[in-house]
């Protein structure tokens, strides 16, 4: 079965009329998480990679995106991954890596989607006398006594004088 | 008027934070109510209000909704690179109880799709073996949609409960199982009659005769254990007593 999601605009009765099938699961608060994650190998620019849960289904996904992020889907393809069993922790007991499911999703009306960079360089201004300028500071000032003094010209300490 | 048009308009969509820039008195009250933990920063991102990024966070005006929805995903570009994000106090279940039930449905979308911003947060972290800025929002979203859940049950019971007297709206019963244990056994909707259910059949919702004697024999540790524990809290209160007179008590104060 798969389920469509109950979003605030599509409460219209003409929806909910399903006269071929088996009656489609409807669920007011979903529990699903998606996880758009960076795509491993090299992906077509149309393509979302998501990591989802085992239950979901590819119906699911398209009314997930569609009705929470109104994001145009055309396709979606899943896959189980299979993470480990053999691990084992210090009792020596097997541990198990839980296993994920993965959507590529592709997007409608032409539109691409790049992962972006989320950690980006920045030069952190602290603002005056807060507790970070302080241990920046001191930080640096330790920095500066570990070196060797300048003078020696790059000798190492280990010739005398 | 129009600051609580404006509020409820905030309220009704999550993306208007990111292009209203609203600058009202009324707003920034509303957005830094007495419950956040960041009393002293004007500028934090407030959990607790409908406004998960504060209006002052906002960049330059930009006058569409959020474009493709899969912008959605990740938090605002100027917390990208940050060591630590400031958020406020979960939701508690008191300040839920308040909500109508529209408010409460929209708002759980709105826990949904930070939720999802915070695991996409936390996978790119792992990827990029960098410390996740502030994890402990990941657990305050947990708690205030877990809080949400409660208040939506409480209310389906009640209305329940007056409409139909049913105090549970999955029907169930008593049973032993084979290991003579009693459980609450709840009902699955199956299209067959349970005689013609060969897997029901094999089910055993009985305790074979050889397993009765045991039944008995963990009664009786269970009543013993109970037992054991009432005495045991009357002789640690006796000696306390014998410890602590209450004589000295009172000979003390004069």
């Amino acid at each position: 079965h798969h389920i469509r999601m109950i979003s605030e605009g599509s409460c219209d009765t003409e929806d909910w009329r399903n006269d071929l099938g088996n009656p489609q699961l409807r669920i007011f608060r979903p529990t699903f998480n998606l996880t758009l994650v960076r795509p491993g190998k090299e992906q077509p620019p149309d393509t979302v990679q998501f990591r989802i849960p085992l239950e979901m289904t590819k119906f699911d996904v398209r009314n997930y995106l569609e009705k929470i992020y109104s994001v145009p889907v055309a396709a979606v393809r899943t896959r189980i991954q299979y993470c480990t069993n053999k691990k084992r922790n210090h009792l020596n007991q097997r541990v198990k890596r839980p296993d994920y499911k993965v959507a590529y999703v592709q997007l409608a009306q032409q539109q691409t989607f790049q992962f972006p960079d989320i950690f980006p360089e920045k030069d952190q201004k602290h603002e005056e006398g807060s507790v970070e300028e302080m241990q920046e500071k001191f930080m640096e000032d330790e920095r500066q006594r570990q070196k060797s003094d300048p003078r020696r010209g790059g000798v190492t300490e280990w010739f005398g004088l | 008027m129009s600051a609580a048009v404006a509020s409820r308009l905030t309220a009704v969509c999550r993306q208007f934070q990111r292009v209203v820039t609203v600058s009202s008195h009324t707003q920034t009250q509303y957005a830094t109510r007495a419950f956040s933990t960041f009393h002293s920063c004007q500028q934090s991102r407030m959990y607790d209000s409908w406004c998960f990024r504060s209006p002052m966070n906002n960049r330059a005006v930009h006058t569409s909704c959020v474009r493709k929805g899969l912008e959605e995903f990740f938090d605002l570009p100027e917390n990208w690179g940050e060591q630590t994000v400031k958020s406020g106090a979960p939701w508690t279940a008191k300040q839920l109880r308040v909500k109508s039930n529209e408010d409460l449905h929209k708002l759980w979308y709105v826990f949904l799709k930070e939720k999802n911003m915070l695991l996409t947060l936390e996978q790119e972290t792992k990827r990029q073996r960098l410390p996740m800025p502030s994890p402990e929002r990941l657990k305050k979203v947990e708690r205030s949609m877990k809080r949400l859940d409660t208040v939506v049950e409480e209310r389906e019971d009640s209305l329940r409960l007056l409409q139909t007297g049913q105090e549970r709206g999955r029907p169930g019963e008593w049973r032993r199982n084979v290991f003579g244990k009693t459980f609450w056994y709840r009902f699955r909707e199956h299209p067959i009659p349970w005689y013609l259910n060969s897997r029901y059949k094999r089910r055993r919702f009985f305790e074979p005769s050889h397993v009765a004697p045991y039944t008995r024999l963990s009664l009786e540790k269970y009543l013993r254990s109970k037992i054991r524990k009432e005495k045991r809290e009357k002789r640690n209160q006796k000696s306390l007593a014998a410890m602590f007179p209450k004589k000295t008590a009172l000979a003390s104060d004069h």
